[in-house]
């Protein structure tokens, strides 16, 4: 048995095909050799004539050949059969169909096969009664009668020469004298007579030709003439074609003229006594005759109906093999294989179904593969889209610049981070809405006039700069819009990026006051030097003149202490102008923090002071100027504080990020909100004798480390900064993150 | 499995079906009885009667002019008391009868020659008693024990040449007796 190739589906039935084969071989030939040997069988009676012992011999082999095959063929029929209800119970694909069918063909055939049986037994039966009826009986008995009586006429037509020549007889002696005797009386007989005589029973003189059966048969009988037939002295003999009359002689010797029938007339006799003697034989055996019939016949309704039954297997699996074969096969389909194909090959109409079934599945794998690839093809662009998109996104929201994508009905397709951060959009909510529900009332009248600016701009691109207020800030954006357009100008959409100005702008004013500081410094700095000495030497000079006059004392102290407060405040100009670039070195960040707070826990011991710090000690960092800004951050604290109070600094070093965060933290009365935009502003203070330049020199020292430095309320009350900057700068081999820190509801510088 | 034991149960169901209705027919068994006889040197006469041999229906089949033929075999021994016996002779003796209905005899054949007979009960007499000789071998010593043993069985019952072969297999009637045994006379 070949293998069958993977998802190949054949006949499961057949797991062996030539076997099965020749089980149909097997079944057709015993079939055909039961009607042969039945038929034969069944005609032996008329070809019997013939028939000597060793046909019998055959005959004999032939019926017992013919039984096997009924029972092999009952065997075959009954096992398919039993199998189909099997696989009906197993609940096997097909095997109702079949079962159904071969049920169909059995009553098909059952039915007629029965009815032509019983008519047939009848017909036999009713002629078998018919030929051994009375009036069958009664002419043969007449016609053997009436050649019994043409025998005897004949026998009797034969006494007179028997009886003339027994007389003559008795005076004769010698065996001449018997022959004169018996050519004499032989000649008056009837033509064809023969004169026998026999003595003592022994053929003693003869007299005309008979056949030598007829001598034989003569002599039985006269041998057998003995006691009162002997003592009666003359009788008859009749037999097959001859008849005869004895009559004794005296001395007891025995005279028969005896004489043969004509052949024809001969041969109708004995074809009468034959058909009597088989008309009594039949009788004597009707019922096994008839019994033999019915046999024959239920021999010939079992092989009809196996032969039907067979017949309706065979038709049933032509039908329900292709079908059950399909099922399978579209049961595998339906499971998604598709490397199925039916193994049935017919030139009918199955063959053809299951053929264009095979081609079906092949273009159905054909179609998947095709789909498959293109989806494979489709996928890798989706990624290759979804990688871009991600790209862009990523870089979209890398940037510090807003964008908000709005297709061409108005609605927002896309914002990024940057964006949704600045004008406190929520991108999930935002993202597929009208832009028009999105921003707020204030600004939508703006925004539309930008829209359609941009709309019908002939460049497609409007740029303006606005202030809008988000939340409790007005911020000032530089806003860029772009009209999307296809290829054939169709307009697809439009790009607005919105630029945070006040970051800039805060620098601009402090690069500003920078040089305002540096030109105080300068134009202050140089006439207080003389102001001062002059003033010391009018001290010297006309104290003692004026000794007696208070005013000239108090003016000349006045002058020399605003000259010392100016000299102050130039100072400060000076060192805020005059900001070093930061000498950035790998430092114990911790420890120099550490070491300002010391400072101050001694200076104020009112105020309860604590240290925390977390993640490695080793940051790049400039330490004056990072100690300046912590002292200036604590300066500010204590002063919120007053006597009492407490502050906490953490220094902490988030190797991941690469960030290095200080926070100090108070517990104070806290920065009123109006206070805030311009906290970080030079020459902004509330408090008395503050030049205003602390925070600004604080918020100058993080952007020079390259970051940034927050506010925010502390809880329950007070201030927290937060100055974040990062901890390895970039040319030191570890990349950081540019990016700010970004904390909704803080205060960014 | 369950379809080839279904298929077995099923046969054997239909052959204890088909068994021989002929094994429920009854007595009377024919026999040979009488078994007789003399023995002298070179040959032995035996002479013994069959009973039984004709029932009813044969006899009814005889007068229908079915041939009736009887096969016996006839074996003649030396008896000794403390050794096997010997066998001297066998013969296979065949008697047939047959009624002529156109001559209106029986026609008896016997190996020895054949006998025309008038009526029925001669055919049977004829056909039931016999005096069979059998050849012999050895010496045969006067006074010693010898034994002849006999057994008959129906061989064919002969029917015209179309019934005989419809009735091939139709054996009508079963007629075999067992071996029955006689002692001879050393005269």
């Amino acid at each position: 048995m070949s293998p069958i190739p993977v998802g190949q589906i054949a006949p499961s039935q057949d797991a062996d095909p030539s076997k099965k084969r020749r089980e149909r071989w097997a079944i057709g030939i015993v079939a055909v050799l039961v009607a042969v040997l039945t038929f034969f069988e069944a005609h032996l009676a008329a070809v019997g004539g013939g028939v000597t012992f060793s046909s019998n011999i055959v005959i004999f082999a032939l019926i017992n050949l013919n039984v096997v095959f009924v029972v092999l063929l009952i065997f075959l029929v009954t096992r398919n059969v039993f199998k189909i209800l099997l696989d009906r119970r197993r609940n096997i694909l097909g095997a109702k169909l079949r079962s159904r069918l071969v049920l169909i063909f059995i009553c098909f055939s059952l039915i007629p096969t029965m009815l032509l049986f019983i008519a047939a037994t009848n017909i036999t039966t009713t002629s078998i009664k018919s030929w051994i009826g009375s009036r069958v009986g009664q002419a043969l008995t007449g016609a053997i009668e009436i050649a019994r009586e043409r025998l005897e006429q004949e026998a009797r037509a034969l006494s007179p020469p028997a009886g003339s020549a027994a007389s003559a007889l008795a005076g004769a002696e010698d065996p001449e004298s018997f022959m004169r005797i018996l050519e004499k009386t032989r000649a008056t007989a009837p033509p064809g007579t023969a004169l026998l005589f026999f003595d003592k029973d022994a053929e003693v003189a003869r007299d005309g030709d008979l056949p030598a059966q007829v001598e034989a048969e003569i002599l039985k009988r006269v041998k057998g003439i003995k006691g009162e037939a002997l003592e009666k002295g003359a009788g008859t003999m009749i037999g097959d074609g001859v008849a005869a009359a004895w009559r004794r002689a005296p001395g007891g010797a025995i005279v028969v003229a005896a004489r043969s029938l004509p052949p024809a007339e001969a041969a109708r006799i004995r074809e009468i006594a034959k058909a009597y003697d088989e008309y009594h034989q039949v009788r004597l055996l009707d019922d096994p005759i008839r019994a033999s019939y019915v046999g024959v016949l239920i021999l010939i309704t079992l092989l009809i109906v196996f032969a039907a039954s067979w017949m309706g297997i065979y038709l049933a699996r032509q039908i329900t093999v292709p079908v059950q074969l399909l099922a399978e096969g579209t049961e595998e389909v339906a499971r998604g294989n598709l490397d199925v194909s039916l193994d049935y090959r017919s030139g009918d109409e199955f063959g053809t179904l299951v053929a264009s079934f095979n081609r079906m599945t092949a273009d159905l794998k054909a179609s998947k593969g095709n789909l498959e690839e293109t989806n494979a093809s489709l996928t890798r662009t989706y990624d290759e889209l979804r990688r871009r998109t991600q790209f862009i996104e990523t870089i979209l929201d890398s940037i510090s610049t807003g964008v908000i994508v709005i297709d061409r009905h108005g609605r927002i397709s896309m914002i990024n981070k940057v964006a949704e951060r600045l004008l406190l959009l929520p991108t999930d909510a935002a993202v597929g809405q009208m832009y028009r529900d999105v921003v707020q009332e204030d600004h939508y009248e703006a925004i539309r006039d930008l829209y359609r600016e941009a709309g019908e701009a002939a460049g497609g691109q409007v740029e303006r700069q606005v202030e809008i207020v988000v939340g409790e800030k007005r911020i000032a954006f530089r806003v860029s819009l772009t009209a999307l357009r296809d290829d054939a100008g169709e307009y697809m959409g439009l790009v607005a990026a919105f630029d945070d100005l006040s970051q800039a702008m805060r620098l601009q004013r402090v690069l500003a006051w920078r040089e305002v500081a540096r030109r105080i410094a300068h134009d202050i700095r140089n006439p207080l030097t003389p102001i001062q000495l002059s003033t010391e030497r009018m001290q010297r000079k006309y104290a003692a003149a004026h000794a007696d006059d208070p005013v000239f004392a108090e003016c000349t102290q006045a002058i020399l202490s605003e000259v010392r407060t100016l000299k102050h405040l130039v100072e400060e100009f000076t060192r805020f102008a005059r900001m070093p670039a930061p000498r950035i070195e790998e430092g114990n960040l911790p420890d120099e923090i550490r070491t300002v707070v010391e400072t101050y826990r001694t200076s104020f011991p009112g105020i309860r002071w604590e240290f925390r710090q977390d993640g490695p000690p080793s940051v790049w960092f400039d330490p004056f100027q990072i100690r300046r800004a912590v002292t200036n951050l604590l300066d500010n604290a204590a002063a919120a504080l007053g006597e009492r109070g407490s502050v906490t600094v953490v220094c902490i070093h988030d190797e991941a990020s690469g960030k290095a965060r200080i926070e100090v933290a108070d517990d104070g009365p806290g920065i009123p909100a109006g206070d805030r935009d311009r906290l970080f502003e030079p020459y902004f203070s509330r408090r008395e004798g503050g030049t205003g330049l602390g925070l600004a020199i604080v918020s100058a020292i993080a952007n020079d480390h390259g970051g940034v430095v927050r506010m925010r309320d502390n809880a329950p009350s007070g201030t927290v900064f937060e100055m974040v900057f990062p901890s390895r700068p970039p040319d030191k081999g570890k990349a950081v993150s540019a990016a700010p820190v970004v904390d909704d509801g803080r205060m960014e510088i | 499995m369950t379809a080839v034991r279904v298929v077995i149960a099923f046969f054997a169901l239909a052959l204890l079906g088909l068994q021989p209705v002929s094994s429920l027919a009854g007595p009377p068994f024919p026999a040979i009885s009488d078994v007789s006889g003399t023995i002298r040197g070179g040959e032995a006469r035996v002479r013994f009667t069959l009973r039984n041999a004709f029932p009813p229906e044969m006899v009814e089949a005889l007068k229908s002019g079915i041939e009736i033929t009887f096969k016996t075999n006839v074996e003649i021994e030396r008896v000794y008391r403390r050794w096997f016996n010997r066998p001297m002779g066998q013969v296979l003796y065949t008697r047939s009868v047959r009624y002529d209905a156109l001559s209106g005899v029986y026609r008896l054949h016997r190996d020895d020659g054949d006998e025309l007979l008038p009526d029925v009960l001669a055919a049977l007499d004829r056909m039931t008693r016999f005096e069979v000789v059998v050849p012999v071998t050895g010496d045969v010593e006067k006074g010693k024990p010898y034994r002849a043993r006999v057994r008959t069985r129906l061989d064919k019952v002969g029917l015209s040449e179309p019934l005989r072969s419809i009735f091939f297999f139709s054996s009508l009637w079963d007629v075999e007796t067992g071996w029955a045994s006689g002692y001879l006379q050393t005269p």
